[in-house]
C-alpha cells in the first residue's frame, strides 16, 4: 500500500516507481553540474525520452551545486524532467546543500507552473547519501518549503526498491 | 617526516574515517600478518607477466593500504610509524595512485590469498580499500558507469524493464517453435514455482542463445520454473567496486523478489561474481537470512541427468574442450567438481587445464577489469599465463562457468590468436539433450558443434557497413557476415564511413567509437543529422563501454545497437539479425 501524508495543501505520497517511467507532472534527476545524462536514470531518461531533452540541457550549458533547471521530457511519461544537482560521494557540508538542492528543485519547478512532482530518494545509492539521511533532509526540505507558501499539490516519493521504501516509509510515522 | 606536515584533503579524511567501520577481524589479520616471505609473488599473473617491475607483487600492492592501517588502528604505527613503515594518505593525488593499484594492478583473483602460509587474504583487503575509494568518488569511469547503472536502472548493463521482458517473450518464442509445443513458454513471475531462474545482464544483451538453452532444459525436464520480471540480475558489482552497500542492495532486490513470488530455490545462472556475491556474500551485505535454497545451475543441469529427468548424447560434443575454472566459482567457493562431472557426462574429450580448481589462473577479466578499458594493456599483459594455459591444453572450445571470464578469454585468445571457441555448460548440455520423439519437431538437424553459428535466417538482403580502424577486426565481422549471407562494405575511419554511407545506403553500420580523427561518436551524429542517412540503423561495437555517454548524450535518437568489445560469433550476429528484424 502506497504511503500518504498532508503536509499543508500538499499530498505526500510514497511509491514503489521507477521515476522515469512515471506518469506526473514532473519529476525530479539528481544530476551532474555538466549537466551531461549519463548512465543510471540519465541513460533511462535518455533511451525513454529521446534526444530533445538533451538537446534543451545543451542550452542551459551549466549548474553549480545546489542549483536546479527545468526541461522537457521528450517522449517520457511526465511532461518536464527537473535537474537538480546535489552534492555528491560525501563531500563537505552535503546535509546542507542537499537541503538548498531539494528546495531550488521545487521552486524551479514551482517557478515553471508545475504542482505536481516525483523525487528519487535525492542523493542515495550511487552518490552515497544514507537513505536515513536523505528522508530526514527531504522531509524537512518539504515542510520549509510548503511552509513558506509553496503552492506543490502533490509530492511523490518513488523508492526503485523496497530498501529504499522501507526506509522513506520513516516520513509518513 | 612528511607525514604530520600538509594538510589532509577532504576525501583522505573521509576514506581514514570510513577505514575505521570496515576493519572486521578477518581484515584486521590480514592487515597485520603479512611477513613478507614473497610466496604471494609467483602466484600472481600480473607478477608472472611483469617480472621486473616490483609493483606488481602482491605483498607491495598490500603494503599500500596496510601503511593507512598502520598509521591509523594499530599501535606500532601510531607510536613508532617510522620503524613500521605506517603513513597516512594526503592528497588527491595519493588517492588517485591508490585507485591505479587496486582497480589497475589486481583483479581480486584470490591466487595469492590461497597461496600465503600467513592467511593474508590480500584481495580482501583490497576489495575494500576500492570501496574506501568508491565512497570518496574515486574510480575509474566504467566502474561509475556500471555502478550507476546496476544501482539506479537495477542491473550492471543498464538493460531496461522493456528490453528485458522482449527478449524474454523473444526466447519463449523461439523455445515454443523449437520444440514444436505452445506450450513451451519461459513463465514470467509465475507464483510457487519450485525454480527461480536469475541470469546476467550480459545474456540478455549479448548472449540470449543461454537463456533459450536454459529454457530448453528446464522444459525437458519438466520443471515448475519461472524468471522474475524485476530484480532477475544475479551479478553484482558491489563484489568488484567494493561497494557494501551496492553489494547488499542488489542481493536484497533479489532475494525478496523470490520470497514475493514464493520461489522455493532460486537458481543462478553460470557466473563466477554472481554466484559467489548472491550465495555467498550477498547475505552478510544485506544482513538478510535467506529463506530459501540457492544454487547453481551447473549444479542444477547435473540433477536433471542423474535423475534422468534429461537424457544427453555426449557424441553431439565431440571436439576436444577444456575447462577454465572461474576464480569465484572455485577459489571463493569451492565450485569445481561439479562443473567437470557434467562436463564429462555431455563432452566426449576433456582435457584439465594445468593448473586447475583452486590453483587455476584468472582469466584476466575478472574484478571489474572488462569494465577498465584504460587497463586493457595491462590486462592483455598479464593474459599470457591464461594463453599458455589455454594452448597447452590442445583443446579447441574452452568451457567456463562465468560470463565475465567468457569476456576475458575471448578477448585474449583473439589477442593471443589461438583460434579457440568459448562457451559454457549450458551451452552443451542443451547440444547434447535428447528431445524426446513426442515433442521432436520436424525440421533440420540443429547445428553439430556448439559453437557453430547457425546459418538459418540469412542476412542475404542486406548491405552492412563495418567501420572500425584495426584490421583484424574489421576483416572479422566482415567474413562473419558475408558467410551469412550479408554485403559487406568497409571502412577504417570516420571519413572513409560517412562517405561510404551516403554512396552506398548500407541497411545496418557497425561502429567503432575510438578511431583517429572523426571518431564514432561525431560519425553517429552526422548520420542521424543527415536526413539522407538518419533512417541508417547503427549499432556501436566498441571496447570502451565508458564511452556511452558519448553516443548518448547526443541531441539526436540512440543507436538501434550497443555492443562491447570483444564480442563473439553469436553475439553479434544475434544482435544484428535483432536489430535488422531477421528471423
Amino acid at each position: 500500500m502506497p504511503e500518504m501524508k498532508k503536509i499543508r495543501n500538499c499530498e505526500l505520497r510514497l511509491i514503489r516507481q521507477d521515476i522515469t517511467d512515471f506518469e506526473i507532472e514532473a519529476f525530479v534527476f539528481y544530476a551532474r553540474p555538466d549537466l551531461e545524462l549519463g548512465s543510471g536514470f540519465g541513460s533511462a531518461i535518455t533511451r525513454r525520452g529521446g534526444p530533445v531533452i538533451k538537446k534543451e540541457l545543451d542550452a542551459v550549458g551549466s549548474l553549480s551545486i545546489t542549483e536546479a533547471a527545468v526541461t522537457g521530457a521528450g517522449q517520457l511519461k511526465a511532461e518536464y524532467i527537473v535537474h537538480a544537482v546535489g552534492p555528491v560521494f560525501q563531500e563537505e557540508r552535503t546535509e546542507e546543500k542537499l537541503h538548498a538542492t531539494v528546495l531550488n528543485a521545487l521552486k524551479k519547478a514551482e517557478a515553471k507552473g508545475i504542482r505536481r512532482i516525483a523525487f528519487p530518494p535525492m542523493g542515495t545509492g550511487f552518490y552515497g547519501v544514507p537513505l536515513a539521511a536523505s528522508r530526514d533532509i527531504m522531509i524537512r526540505a518539504f515542510e520549509a518549503y510548503l511552509s513558506q507558501g509553496g503552492k506543490m499539490e502533490e509530492i511523490v516519493i518513488c523508492a526503485n526498491d523496497l530498501r529504499e521504501y522501507r526506509a522513506f516509509q520513516g516520513m509518513f510515522h | 617526516m612528511s607525514d604530520t606536515r600538509a594538510a589532509q584533503s577532504h576525501k583522505a579524511k573521509k576514506l581514514i574515517e570510513r577505514m575505521s567501520r570496515k576493519l572486521n577481524r578477518q581484515m584486521a589479520g590480514s592487515l597485520a600478518a603479512c611477513v613478507h616471505c614473497g610466496m604471494c609473488t609467483e602466484a600472481c599473473h600480473y607478477v608472472l607477466t611483469n617480472p621486473d617491475d616490483p609493483t606488481y607483487a602482491p605483498a607491495y600492492k598490500a603494503d599500500r593500504i596496510r601503511k593507512i592501517f598502520k598509521r591509523h588502528f594499530d599501535w606500532t604505527g601510531r607510536v613508532l610509524p617510522w620503524w613500521v613503515g605506517a603513513k597516512t594518505v594526503r592528497t588527491d593525488a595519493e588517492l588517485e595512485e591508490l585507485k591505479d593499484i587496486v582497480f589497475g594492478k589486481c583483479t581480486n583473483c584470490r591466487r595469492c590469498s590461497i597461496n600465503c602460509p600467513m592467511g593474508v587474504d590480500y584481495a580482501t583487503f583490497n576489495r575494500m580499500a576500492r570501496g574506501l575509494l568508491v565512497s570518496v568518488g574515486i574510480m575509474p569511469e566504467g566502474v561509475a558507469v556500471v555502478s550507476k547503472d546496476q544501482w539506479e536502472i537495477g542491473n550492471q548493463m543498464g538493460v531496461l524493464k522493456e528490453e528485458y521482458i522482449d527478449t524474454l517473450e523473444w526466447m519463449s518464442e523461439e523455445l515454443s517453435g523449437d520444440m514444436g509445443d505452445p506450450n513451451a513458454v519461459i513463465p514470467i513471475d509465475k507464483m510457487d514455482a519450485d525454480i527461480v531462474y536469475s541470469i546476467n545482464p550480459r545474456e540478455v544483451k549479448y548472449d540470449p542463445r543461454t537463456i533459450a538453452d536454459a529454457a530448453k532444459i528446464f522444459y525437458l525436464a519438466g520443471e515448475n520454473w519461472t524468471m522474475p520480471s524485476e530484480g532477475w540480475d544475479m551479478t553484482n558489482f558491489g563484489l568488484f567496486s567494493g561497494d557494501d552497500d551496492l553489494g547488499g542492495a542488489v542481493a536484497l532486490r533479489l532475494y525478496e523478489k523470490v520470497s514475493e513470488l514464493r520461489g522455493r530455490k532460486l537458481v543462478i545462472s553460470e557466473c563466477g561474481h554472481g554466484y559467489r556475491s548472491t550465495r555467498c556474500e550477498g547475505p552478510n551485505w544485506a544482513a538478510h537470512t535467506v529463506p530459501f535454497e540457492m544454487e547453481s545451475s551447473v549444479n542444477t543441469m547435473l540433477r536433471y541427468i542423474k535423475e534422468g529427468r534429461i537424457k544427453v548424447d555426449k557424441t553431439r560434443n565431440d571436439v576436444p574442450v577444456t575447462f577454465h575454472d572461474s576464480c569465484n566459482n572455485a577459489r571463493s567457493c569451492g565450485l569445481f567438481e561439479e562443473p567437470r562431472e557434467l562436463l564429462n557426462l555431455v563432452v566426449t574429450d576433456f582435457r584439465e587445464m594445468v593448473p586447475n580448481r583452486s590453483e587455476n589462473y584468472c582469466c584476466t577479466g575478472g574484478g571489474g577489469a572488462m569494465s577498465m578499458s584504460e587497463y586493457t594493456p595491462r590486462r592483455l599483459k598479464s593474459a599470457r599465463v591464461k594463453a599458455d594455459q589455454l594452448k597447452a591444453t590442445g583443446a579447441k572450445i574452452v568451457v567456463t562457468s562465468c560470463h565475465n571470464c567468457v569476456d576475458g578469454l575471448t578477448d585474449l585468445i583473439r589477442h593471443y590468436k589461438l583460434g579457440m571457441d568459448v562457451t559454457q555448460l549450458v551451452n552443451l548440455v542443451a547440444n547434447a539433450v535428447v528431445v524426446p520423439e513426442k515433442i521432436a519437431v520436424e525440421k533440420p538437424a540443429e547445428s553439430e558443434k556448439p559453437a557453430a553459428v547457425a546459418v538459418e535466417h540469412s542476412l542475404e538482403a542486406f548491405k552492412i557497413l563495418v567501420v572500425d580502424d584495426e584490421d583484424d577486426i574489421r576483416l572479422y565481422y566482415t567474413v562473419l557476415l558475408e558467410d551469412n549471407g550479408a554485403k559487406v562494405i568497409q571502412a577504417s575511419d570516420g571519413d572513409e564511413a560517412l562517405k561510404l554511407a551516403k554512396s552506398e545506403k548500407p541497411d545496418l553500420i557497425t561502429l567503432d567509437l575510438n578511431m583517429p580523427g572523426k571518431d564514432g561518436g561525431q560519425v553517429f551524429e552526422q548520420l542521424r543529422k543527415d536526413p539522407e542517412l538518419a533512417e541508417i540503423k547503427v549499432c556501436i561495437i566498441t571496447g570502451r563501454p565508458e564511452l556511452r555517454r558519448l553516443i548518448y548524450d547526443r541531441p539526436v535518437p540512440p543507436p538501434e545497437g550497443f555492443l562491447d568489445k570483444p564480442v563473439d560469433d553469436h553475439a553479434l550476429l544475434l544482435n544484428i539479425r535483432k536489430i535488422l528484424e531477421v528471423g
